[in-house]
């Protein structure tokens, strides 16, 4: 039975249209697995949906009665809860308050804490997170525990449609495992699920549908029996392969580039060493809170390193975050929005952010240095935009993405550092950043990638050092990348 | 053509400075038709000399503001400069030490704060609201309450003038030029934008974030000095209670100039704008003879319409 039809739906905004037309049908206690690039259309035709957004043309019917939907509450109201990428949470409050925050239980006027506690225990429970204390406050959790905690509020709602964007992004393989079955639950009992997501393996794995948005066109509607990963990419891009690792035989230059030597920071990252060539592209693959991101901040010098040695071309490290870029060491930060871009300036100026320092002259800006970096990165690393002086904020995440590796690359590194450098990143803009590891690699310089998709660490790395909980626990060659064997690894002091 | 030459305005002075030149614009057309004064050169420039000391003070302000913090204390900073260049003047003897001497007392009020800020990591806000109390008690201490004369060079930059022209008016304008060569042209410059556009970002690109926040909180409270003693030397007298309450005129100005209080968005020449935009509402009142307490009152809605028509604008872009 279906709860929604969209038919037809089209939108566009300034002139540019992003949904020509798209049509879908809900059936209760469906999942649908919702794929597609960056840009493809696939926020915008949920917000829609949602009833955020109101289309252009084309119709929408709950339970076969026509519906135009004036605002996001109208959308709640005939219980459709649209889970987004950016959390919206209180980090001051308590986990329990978050859950419930606008249905607190009361008790003669006042807020009853223990029904309030004992429900939030019982919805965390349900979803499969029942190891979230209710009391914790939020704004300490871990990221994926906030993503469980948002997903516990849409669920104390009792959605009808319940759509998510990217909701396991952040989350452990065990926690995803736990999350899974909770989706499977509700969609028994009735809920229709929409997941949005650029894993194909969980989308393969969990929807009993499989919809593909390309251009703001429903491109391919498939039964995850008959899709496959490189169909599914083919759906998604019109092309074929995303990446294949090809092997260099030249990059063993003997010339240790970067070692760690017993470095440890004096919390979670003890007693850590390895080498990298020049010219290699070295992984460090972990679970969540393996210490990948603070082992790439003790090499470029944001964490300090306690004990044991930091060596850049075999000269001891620099003490400062300054100092380390001296020495040629530059990161390209997980998470863009917080670490990376300066929203309100254009992508010549981020571009140029890490590069001034070079270039001025009495500290007076160069600006034939700064165009001449803009066309370089432009074109060498395909960043598509309408001119230089367009707000970086206004680029897709891939392309936002590309901006702040060129803004690492003007400096000319020797060690370039890339943590998750396709979080979040459409397909076609993966394969991008690939091509440009790869690229950058065969000219001599050193990479490392710390990245938690398997796929990744296959696609580009030479080598992997596998971390768990803090220490480096093996090093693998490129025909040693098992997923079993890097997974064992991973999990082996966990 | 008009649409071309409205277009080319705004292009040339960015939204928000346009539309404070508008009020501008409209604030002088009405009052060159209500008072025959208003368009004399002798008050044109009496106005110029008024927007001085708030668009002196607005300079420095406005970089701290960019770089994601703000200066509550540049009143009493005001006061305490005035204060200590004229007791050091009237005690050596020596007239030409009042104005070093509040400079170098206005840099260490700077000095203060950047050091609350960069070192004890106290909030700007709690650390200037500080200071503004600190540097006021101190002011009255020195003079017992009691206003210092004061001449010499000190009255030269407040009364003086060349070519008819008042010296601080030229001074604000020589700084304004400097202060914006500064912010688009130098890397120094940059950074203020960059630590206030997203401070973590600033730092893995290798900005120095406390040494840049040390240095816009320098340079307000030597600006502040600045303003003290030209604001002194006005008055040929020192009184403790000098620039009480400047703070909101320069943060006025700073923000009708389009500066964003969330940091990484401002101008220079929206700055100056909002300083002359002040000023000129001031004479506006003595002119037209209306009660200095509606002054009051107009200048906060002054305020709300100029931020407020910039909200709605960037809601409703950012809504489609």
């Amino acid at each position: 039975m279906s709860i929604l039809t969209a038919s037809g739906i089209r939108k566009s905004f300034r002139g540019n249209t992003v949904l020509h037309g798209v049509s879908l049908t809900i059936d209760a206690g469906e999942i649908i697995g919702l794929l597609g690039e960056n840009g493809a259309g696939k926020s915008t035709f949920m917000n829609v949906l949602s009833g955020t957004l109101s289309p252009d043309a084309g119709v929408i019917q709950i339970d076969g009665s026509n519906v135009q939907f004036a605002s996001a509450s109208d959308g709640l109201a005939a219980g459709i809860r649209f889970i987004r990428q950016e959390l919206s949470l209180m980090p001051s409050l308590s986990v329990a308050e978050n859950i419930l925050l606008g249905s607190l239980p009361k008790r003669r006027g006042f807020v009853d804490y223990t029904a309030l506690r004992r429900r939030a225990a019982e919805i965390l429970a349900e979803i499969g997170a029942s190891h979230i204390d209710v009391d914790a406050e939020v704004g300490g959790l871990r990221l994926g525990e906030q993503q469980l905690v948002e997903i516990a509020r849409a669920v104390s709602q009792r959605p009808r449609i319940l759509i998510m964007d990217e909701p396991t992004s952040s989350l452990t393989a065990h926690e995803v495992e736990q999350f899974f079955g909770f989706v499977r639950r509700i969609a028994a009992a009735g809920t229709a699920v929409i997941f949005i997501t650029h894993r194909l393996s969980e989308a393969l794995s969990l929807c009993d549908r499989l919809v593909v948005l390309r251009n703001g066109t429903l491109v391919a509607e498939r039964h995850p029996d008959e899709a496959t990963r490189e169909s599914l990419i083919v759906d998604m891009t019109g092309r074929a392969s995303l990446f294949n690792y090809e092997r260099r035989d030249d990059v063993r230059s003997q010339e240790a580039a970067l070692e760690v030597i017993g470095a440890s920071d004096g919390e979670g990252l003890s007693d850590i060493s390895f080498q990298v060539q020049k010219g290699e592209v070295f992984g460090l693959f972990g679970l969540v809170g393996a210490g990948r991101t603070e082992l790439l901040e003790m090499i470029c010098g944001l964490r300090r390193c306690a004990r044991g040695q930091i060596r850049v071309s075999g000269a001891d490290a620099q003490k400062d975050r300054r100092g380390h870029l001296r020495a040629g060491v530059s990161i390209v930060p997980e998470g863009r929005k917080i670490q990376g871009i300066f929203p309100q300036h254009s992508v010549r100026w981020n571009l140029s952010a890490g590069t001034l320092r070079r270039t001025a002259k009495a500290g007076f800006i160069s600006p034939s240095s700064e165009v001449e970096a803009m066309t370089k990165y432009r074109t060498e690393l395909g960043i598509r935009m309408q001119d230089p002086e367009q707000l970086v904020g206004t680029l897709s995440g891939g392309n936002q993405q590309k901006v702040l590796i060129g803004r690492a690359l003007v400096n000319d590194p020797q060690i370039l550092l890339l943590d998750e450098p396709t979080h979040g990143v459409d397909v076609g803009a993966k394969a991008d950043i690939y091509r440009i590891v790869r690229a950058e690699a065969a000219h001599g310089r050193t990479i490392v990638v710390a990245s938690s998709e398997i796929d990744e660490i296959r696609a580009v790395c030479d080598r992997v050092g596998i971390l768990s909980k803090g220490r480096l626990v093996a090093v693998l060659n490129h025909d040693g990348m098992e997923e079993t064997a890097m997974l064992t690894h991973a999990f082996s002091h966990h | 053509m008009l649409l071309r030459l409205r277009s080319t305005f705004v292009t040339a002075l960015g939204l928000r400075e346009a539309s404070v030149a508008a009020m501008i614009l409209i604030v002088a057309a009405y009052l060159t038709y209500a008072s025959a004064y208003f368009p004399e050169p002798r008050n044109l420039l009496n106005i110029g000399r008024q927007a001085s000391v708030v668009g002196i003070v607005a300079l420095g302000q406005a970089l701290v503001i960019i770089a994601r913090g703000i200066d509550l204390s540049v009143g009493s900073i005001i006061g305490l400069s005035a204060v200590a260049g004229a007791i050091v003047a009237r005690e050596t003897g020596v007239q030409g030490l009042s104005v070093p001497v509040a400079l170098v007392a206005g840099l260490l009020c700077g000095l203060f704060n950047g050091w609350l800020y960069t070192r004890l990591r106290i909030n700007p806000f709690i650390a200037t609201l500080g200071t503004l109390s600190i540097a006021r008690g101190i002011a009255l201490l020195l003079t017992g309450g009691i206003p210092v004369t004061l001449s010499g060079f000190a009255n030269f930059l407040g009364a003086g003038r060349i070519v008819n022209i008042p010296v601080s008016l030229i001074l604000m304008v020589m700084l304004a030029v400097i202060f914006h060569i500064l912010a688009t042209r130098t890397v120094r410059g940059r950074d203020i934008f960059a630590i206030g556009d997203n401070p973590k970002a600033a730092v893995l690109a290798g900005i120095d974030l406390r040494g840049t926040r040390l240095f816009v909180f320098v340079l307000s409270g030597l600006l502040a000095g600045l303003g003290g003693i030209i604001l002194a030397g006005n008055l040929a007298s020192a009184d403790p209670n000098l620039g009480m309450g400047y703070e909101l005129d320069v943060i006025a100005a700073v923000i009708l100039g389009g500066t964003s209080l969330s940091g990484g968005r401002g101008s220079i020449p929206g700055v100056m704008l909002g300083a002359i935009l002040m000023a000129l509402l001031n004479n506006a009142f003595v002119l037209l003879g209306i009660s200095a307490y509606w002054q009051v009152v107009t200048k906060g809605l002054v305020i709300l319409l100029a931020v407020g028509l910039d909200s709605i604008r960037r809601d409703a872009s950012e809504t489609d």
